[in-house]
């Protein structure tokens, strides 16, 4: 944790965006995807204003997390699909959790818990989670054997976004899947395949569920395409004061290794958050902040509890604060930005940020 | 079957003690400060730090006040000194006056809001000054340095300071710059004792200075990766120090599965498979630490042998290929550790990554269980 370094989340923000995606995908149902503590946003209160926009579902990676949700009194049905071997789901049943399932291993442990329902999960490409298309008559013939005490809600798979056509082939193998498992006597309400960019662009992705995460805090997953011009607004601003502030001779270096060394004698402001608070050391020397509306670089590497700003000849002064990154709308420094300067995504930004941090929902 | 942890961190501190107690024994009569900014290198503050006094360390460097005070509350470390010198705009300058918290001050604005918050609580400050040889962040600079030293003598003199030591930070860029650092630093005590200052210690040197230059040690030698067994120092390892990594990670297999000749794996299909294969899915994504860099010649091991993470690590998840070994769901996965098991060292993680070890360490995320074994205290 850093002297008055901030994680604000603008939880107003949080149920725009949610309403904003629902309107864009219409009538089908909508998933918000709250896992890694809502991005680095956190869970609880993420969860509870996505609760309060109306969204359907929330899902989670693990059964960790969703029991977590459920201790912070959210409601929602909460889907988790990452699974501990040998999972006995004992805590599914109790907190109310659907569990998605890949394997018969996982089917029978959810069914000897007595959780609710679950969902079935397939891979049709990704290789990572769902069980294979080989694989496939076998879950679903005894999860039709299983029905009776516990109902299969829905078949899902995840997308790879490796190009248009490997999509459409994902989705022409989820469609077999859903075939089978009919053939197979079950009948999934709740068909689901796209997460944040493959429901904004591929209208014939949504099917019955769609999964937003990185959307749903307003940040945009796509290179060309900003969170503005999908109509979302980021949540989050990271904010940190000035806690010293010098003047450097040209030609002297600042901070470790002296990567940097000004050219000319400039003014130099330190900000105490590093890569301990979860700021990429490979942002260093390149990644800019704004003090009071003007960009500045960070110079120098980043360290562990602190890095550098050149801010030339303004008058910056200890107590001023820094804005690491937020609203471009409101002159910020956009998440996808950091990302840029660390050669990194816009959800590692976010979501990587330290636990230790705090978070201030407003 | 007892579910497998999907994720865990394991932290040995019995190492750490050993690593420390050596650390004491090379730097004596410098003492050893053992630096626990960030919890503790995210290992856990209040678990290190009665670990570390009963390893024999007796200073701590929080680096920031609000540890040193949380450690004061609840009685942790409490026969130890700690130091703080990362100061907010509104420190809690009369908690570290009631607390015992020594504080290094680069500022007259600090120093002055310091020696207040005794004056009004009766209480005496443990003053440090700190100064800025070169790394430009907090310490004082050189023409500030006579009117910080003549007003610190004064409030010494007033009693509502103690003038406990003067220190700096060296920037490890290349032994000229470091060398000029520590003339910077000499002639600055030189200074200050002309003008009536004297300091019980005199501290310059961190994790590799100690190490390297004994005459740069002075009366204590601020210790950070080296107690965690991750040495800084370019081409060194933990073995060439006689220290030993702390910290293992490690993951659960929870799924495996054969795929043929051009399945493509993960976000984008940046991997291709060439033969037929088996890979296995490892539940520790970049949200709990892993880099997303961690591909392309980053391997894990799994039951003794290692193998290649392909394609992209996600927020929750990677993928390794196992080519034609047995590998089974619930075995286990070790992404890096001391070495002893074929597992990669943080140290090498962190070269493959493209950073350093300390990131490596501070970046395990809150989904991620520590366990810790061997402790005593």
């Amino acid at each position: 944790m850093t002297q008055d370094a901030l994680v604000t989340v603008d939880t107003s923000a949080l149920e725009h965006n949610a309403r904003t995606l629902r309107a864009a995908v219409g009538d089908v149902e909508v998933m918000v995807v709250v896992k890694a503590d809502a991005y680095g946003h956190g869970a609880v209160a993420s969860a509870l204003a996505f609760e309060r926009a109306g969204v359907d579902r929330l899902g989670v990676a693990d059964l960790d997390e969703a029991v977590a949700l459920r201790r912070g009194g959210v409601t929602l049905p909460v889907l988790a699909w990452l699974h501990a071997p040998g999972e006995t789901f004992e805590r599914a049943a109790q907190h109310d959790v659907t569990p998605a399932v890949s394997d018969l291993a996982q089917l029978e442990a959810a069914a000897r818990a007595g959780v609710r329902a679950v969902h079935l999960c397939v891979d049709t490409g990704l290789s990572r989670n769902g069980a294979v298309e080989s694989e496939w008559s076998a879950l679903f013939a005894r999860a039709a054997e299983l029905q009776a005490e516990l109902p299969v809600e829905g078949l899902m798979s995840h997308l790879a976004n490796a190009s248009p056509a490997e999509d459409g082939h994902q989705a022409a193998a989820f469609a077999r899947a859903a075939g089978a498992a009919r053939e197979a006597g079950l009948q999934p309400r709740l068909l689901h395949l796209a997460a944040s960019a493959g429901a904004l662009v591929q209208e014939g992705a949504r099917l019955d569920l769609v999964r937003f995460g990185l959307a749903a805090y307003g940040l945009s997953p796509f290179a060309d395409r900003t969170a503005a011009q999908l109509g979302l607004r980021p949540a989050l601003t990271l904010t940190a004061p000035v806690t010293t502030v010098k003047r450097v001779p040209a030609g002297e270096g600042v901070s470790y290794g002296y990567v940097f060394r000004p050219e000319r004698d400039t003014t130099i402001a330190v900000v105490p958050l590093g890569y301990a608070d979860g700021i990429d050391r490979a942002a260093s020397d390149r990644a800019e902040v704004t003090i009071g509306g003007r960009r500045y670089r960070v110079r120098g590497r980043i360290a562990m509890n602190a890095l550098v700003v050149d801010v030339g000849d303004d008058p910056v002064a200890v107590g001023d604060e820094v804005v690491l990154f937020g609203d471009p709308a409101r002159g910020h420094v956009g998440a996808d930005e950091w990302a840029a300067a660390a050669g990194g995504i816009t959800y590692e930004v976010v979501a990587c940020l330290s636990p230790h941090l705090p978070r201030r929902h407003a | 079957m007892t579910p497998a942890p999907l994720r865990l961190a394991t932290v040995d501190l019995a190492a750490y003690r050993a690593n420390l107690t050596s650390l004491v024994e090379r730097m004596a009569p410098a003492q050893v400060l053992a630096i626990v900014k960030s919890e503790a290198y995210s290992h856990g503050l209040e678990v290190m730090v009665p670990e570390a006094v009963a390893a024999g360390v007796r200073w701590f460097g929080t680096v920031e006040l609000e540890p040193a005070l949380r450690l004061r509350r609840a009685g942790l470390g409490d026969e130890a000194s700690m130091l703080a010198w990362q100061l907010g705009p509104d420190e809690d300058y009369a908690g570290a006056v009631e607390h015992r918290v020594d504080l290094g001050v680069s500022t007259l604005d600090q120093l002055e809001a310091f020696a207040g918050a005794a004056r009004a609580s009766g209480g005496v400050a443990l003053l440090q000054l700190d100064l800025d040889t070169g790394l430009h962040r907090e310490g004082c600079l050189p023409g500030d340095w006579p009117a910080l030293v003549r007003r610190a003598v004064e409030l010494r003199d007033e009693g509502v300071v103690r003038l406990r030591g003067v220190f700096s930070h060296v920037s490890e860029t290349s032994p000229d710059d470091d060398r000029d650092a520590l003339d910077q630093f000499t002639a600055a005590v030189a200074r200050a004792e002309a003008l009536g200052a004297t300091f019980e210690l005199r501290h310059l040197s961190s994790s590799s200075a100690g190490m390297e230059h004994a005459e740069r040690r002075f009366d204590l030698v601020r210790m950070g990766s080296n107690g965690y067994g991750i040495p800084v120092t370019e081409g060194v390892t933990a073995a060439d120090r006689g220290l030993r990594p702390i910290l293992t990670l490690s993951a659960s297999v929870v799924r495996t599965k054969r795929v043929a000749p051009g399945t493509g794996v993960s976000y984008d299909y940046t991997w291709r498979a060439e033969h037929e294969t088996t890979l296995a899915l490892v539940p520790v994504g970049y949200a709990d630490g892993v880099s997303r860099r961690a591909q392309h010649g980053v391997e894990v091991t799994i039951r003794g042998r290692r193998h290649p993470i392909v394609g992209r690590v996600a927020m929750d998840q990677f993928l390794v290929d196992v080519g034609d070994e047995p590998v089974e769901v619930g075995d286990e996965v070790l992404l890096f550790g001391p070495g002893d098991r074929g597992e990669l060292t943080i140290g090498e993680w962190a070269d493959r990554t493209g950073t350093i070890p300390e990131e490596v360490a501070c970046r395990i995320g809150p989904r991620v269980p520590r366990r810790y074994v061997g402790g005593v205290a």
